[in-house]
C-alpha cells in the first residue's frame, strides 16, 4: 500500500535570465512511496528534489498533478498533512536565545502536543545537551537535532532533506543508524542525497531526478543491473555511482 | 480567543527577547539619559554668582547689597575688587557690581559698573534685568513709593508646564515606534533570511497564528518597557500627568499595532537586514524630526506644519500628550485621536496587502 502517491506534478518558476519565461523545476512526477520504505531521492543540483519535497510538505503551492499522503489531499488540507509528517530542512537554524529541550518544547506547542523532551534527545544521542544552544553544536549534533525537532509530533513519515551533507564519516554513520533504527519502528522515510554510499546503503527504493524530471525508480540491485555497465569479460562491477552519472551524464551542475 | 500555540509562541518569543540584555539596556538607555539630565538641570537654577565691591560703604550700598542677596537667582559674594576680578577671570564669578564711592541717589550719583566677560555670559540680559529691577525696588522703598505697575504670570490652563513634561509623552512615542518595527519587521527578516520561519511553517501553525503571537509578545514588550521609562519620569521626575492611566496604556497599544503593521509591510519587501535598515531609517528618522517629539511642531517652518503633524508618530505623540498633560479620554472627540485611527486602518491594510505569505517563509 503506498502512503505516498504522487501523480503528474508540477511546478514552474520564472527564468533567472528571462523574467518573461517559466522553466518547470518539477516536470510531471509521478512515483508511489510504500508504507515503512526507506525512500530515497537522487539528483544533481537543480534537478528539482527539494521542489519536489517541499510541495509534498506543504510548503510550496502544487501547480498542477496531485499528491496523496496518508489518505490526505496536499494542496486541499496542507495543514492536516504537516500533522503527520516531520520534516528536517536543509537548513538547520533555530532560535539562538533557546535551548534544545526549550526548542523542542516549542515545536511540540506548535502541534498542540506535548513531548519528554529528554526522551527525544536521548532517542537523538543529545541528551547531555539538553541546555546547550544550537549555535555551539557540531554539524553531525545539529543534524540529529533537527530530526529530533521533526520527531515531535510522532510522524507517520520522515522527509530528511540532504541529511548527511556536510557530515565528517563518523558523523554520517551515526546519522544512518539513527535513520535505520526510526525506519525499524516502522516509519516511512523519504530522503534526498547527493551522496550514492548513503542511498545504496539506507534506501529500500531509489528514484533518480534530473532537470525536473523522473529518469529512473527502482530498488538498488535493480537499478545497478539494468543500468551499471557490465563488461562481459568482468563479473558485475560498478555502484550507485556509476549508475548515476550514466543517467545524469558527466557535465557539471551548478 | 488565542490558541494555546499562539500563546505559547509569544511567551516563547519575550523569553527570548528578555534574554536579551544587551538590546534591553540600549533600548532603555537612550530616553532614561536623556530624560535622566532633567533630575541634574531641572527646578530651580543655580543661583547665579555675582561679587560685589562696595567702595561706598554706606547704607544706600549696604541695603542694595542685602536685597541683592535676597533675590533668589543671585549668590552675593562681597570682597575686594582684585580677588573678585580673579574670581571673574577663573569662570568662578558670572559677574561683578561695582559700587563706586559716591553711591548715593540724592546725589544723582546712583550709577553702578557691572563689569563682566560678555562673552562667556549668555544670560546678560537676565543679570541686567535683575540688577535693575533690585535697583528699583531699592530706589521705591527708600522713597516710600507703592509700585504703580505689578505683572504676574497666569497660564491660561492654570497649571505650569515644563519641558519634561512636553518630552516624556514625545519619548514614549518615539520608543514605541522603534521597539515596534524592530519587534515585526527586523525580526521577520531575520527568521526568514537563517530559514527559522520555514522550519516553523513545517509545523501546522497558520501564518496568522504566528503575526497574532509577534504582536502578543512586542506588546507585552513596549508596555514594559514604557513602563519603566513612564514610572522613572512620574516618580523621580515628578512629571505632570492628569489623565487617566488605562487610556494612557491604551493609546500606546494603538500606536504600537500601527508600527508593528508597518514593520510587517517594510519586512516583507526588504529581503536583507541590509535592505531593511535604510527601508526603516526612511521611515522612522524624517517623524524623529518632524513628528514634535523634541520640540513642537508649531516651531517647524509654516509650509511643512500640515503635513508634519499627520505623520503617524505625530499624532501618536500628540495624543499620548493630550491624555497626560491635558486629561484627554481615549473615547473624546479629537483629531489626534482620528489620525490613530485612521493610521491604524492603512498600516493594517499595507500590512495585509505586503505580507504575501508563502514569499516571506520561502
Amino acid at each position: 500500500m503506498n502512503i505516498i502517491e504522487v501523480k503528474d506534478l508540477k511546478k514552474a518558476y520564472l527564468l533567472p535570465s528571462d523574467k518573461t519565461k517559466t522553466f518547470n523545476a518539477v516536470d510531471s512526477i509521478s512515483l508511489g512511496i510504500k508504507k515503512g520504505e526507506v525512500y530515497g531521492i537522487l539528483g544533481p543540483n537543480g534537478a528539482g528534489k527539494t521542489t519536489t519535497l517541499e510541495m509534498l510538505e506543504g510548503l510550496k503551492e502544487i501547480d498542477d498533478g496531485s499528491a496523496i499522503i496518508d489518505g490526505i489531499d496536499v494542496s486541499k488540507d496542507p495543514y492536516e498533512v504537516k500533522k503527520v509528517i516531520g520534516v528536517q530542512l536543509q537548513s538547520n537554524e533555530y532560535f539562538d536565545k533557546l535551548d534544545l529541550s526549550e526548542l523542542l518544547t516549542l515545536f511540540s506547542k506548535l502541534y498542540s502536543t506535548n513531548i519528554d523532551h529528554s526522551k527525544l534527545l536521548d532517542q537523538v544521542n543529545l541528551l547531555d545537551k539538553a541546555n546547550a544552544k544550537t549555535q555551539h553544536l557540531s554539524g553531525g549534533q545539529r543534524q540529529r537535532f533537527s530530526i529530533a525537532c521533526a520527531l515531535v509530533n510522532n510522524p507517520k513519515i520522515l522527509f530528511l532533506d540532504e541529511p548527511t551533507t556536510g557530515l565528517d564519516p563518523q558523523a554520517k554513520r551515526n546519522l544512518w543508524n539513527l535513520v535505520k533504527d526510526l525506519n525499524a519502528s516502522g516509519m516511512t522515510i523519504v530522503l534526498t542525497t547527493h551522496n550514492m554510499e548513503e542511498a545504496e546503503h539506507l534506501c529500500d527504493r531509489i528514484a533518480i531526478m534530473d532537470e525536473g524530471k523522473l529518469i529512473a525508480e527502482d530498488t538498488p540491485k535493480a537499478l545497478i543491473e539494468k543500468y551499471a555497465p557490465k563488461p562481459s569479460d568482468i563479473p558485475l562491477t560498478g555502484n550507485i555511482e556509476d549508475v548515476f552519472l550514466n543517467l545524469t551524464g558527466h557535465s557539471l551542475r551548478d | 480567543m488565542f490558541t494555546e500555540s499562539q500563546l505559547y509562541l509569544a511567551m516563547v518569543f519575550l523569553k527570548m527577547f528578555l534574554r536579551d540584555i544587551q538590546s534591553i539596556f540600549f533600548n532603555l538607555f537612550f530616553p532614561m539619559a536623556f530624560i535622566g539630565v532633567f533630575l541634574f538641570t531641572g527646578g530651580e537654577p543655580d543661583p547665579i554668582k555675582v561679587g560685589i565691591v562696595d567702595k561706598a560703604q554706606n547704607q544706600l550700598s549696604r541695603s542694595f547689597s542685602s536685597l541683592l542677596d535676597q533675590d533668589t537667582t543671585f549668590e552675593v559674594i562681597e570682597g575686594l575688587e582684585t580677588d573678585l576680578k580673579t574670581q571673574l577671570i577663573d569662570g568662578e564669578l558670572i559677574a561683578i557690581v561695582e559700587i563706586p564711592k559716591q553711591f548715593d541717589y540724592e546725589n544723582q550719583t546712583g550709577k553702578l559698573n557691572l563689569i563682566l566677560d560678555a562673552s562667556q555670559v549668555r544670560q546678560l540680559d537676565g543679570i541686567k534685568d535683575s540688577i535693575e529691577k533690585t535697583l528699583l525696588s531699592i530706589e521705591r522703598e527708600l522713597r516710600g513709593n507703592e509700585a504703580m505697575f505689578s505683572l504676574e504670570i497666569v497660564d491660561m490652563k492654570a497649571r505650569s508646564q515644563r519641558y519634561i513634561d512636553f518630552l516624556v509623552p514625545g519619548l514614549l512615542a518615539f520608543m514605541l515606534m522603534n521597539l515596534s518595527i524592530a519587534g515585526s519587521g527586523f525580526n521577520l527578516v531575520e527568521y526568514r533570511r537563517r530559514g527559522i520561519l520555514k522550519r516553523l511553517f513545517v509545523t501546522p501553525i497558520m501564518p496568522k497564528d504566528f503575526i497574532v503571537s509577534i504582536v502578543l509578545a512586542r506588546l507585552a514588550i513596549v508596555l514594559i518597557q514604557l513602563s519603566v521609562i513612564l514610572w522613572f519620569a512620574l516618580l523621580v521626575l515628578d512629571i505632570q500627568f492628569i489623565g487617566g492611566l488605562l487610556s494612557l496604556y491604551g493609546m500606546i497599544m494603538l500606536g504600537s499595532l500601527i508600527f508593528l503593521c508597518f514593520g510587517f509591510c517594510f519586512g516583507s519587501i526588504a529581503k536583507t537586514q541590509e535592505a531593511i535598515r535604510p527601508l526603516v531609517t526612511s521611515f522612522t528618522f524624517p517623524q524623529l524630526i518632524l513628528s514634535g517629539v523634541f520640540f513642537p511642531i508649531s516651531s517647524l517652518p509654516e509650509i511643512i506644519q500640515p503635513i508634519a503633524q499627520w505623520l503617524p508618530l505625530s499624532v501618536i505623540a500628540s495624543s499620548l500628550r493630550g491624555i497626560a498633560n491635558d486629561g484627554l479620554n481615549l473615547l473624546s472627540f479629537d483629531l489626534n485621536l482620528m489620525g490613530v485611527l485612521i493610521w491604524l486602518i492603512v498600516s493594517f491594510f499595507l500590512a495585509t496587502r505586503y505580507f504575501v505569505w508563502r514569499d516571506v517563509a520561502g
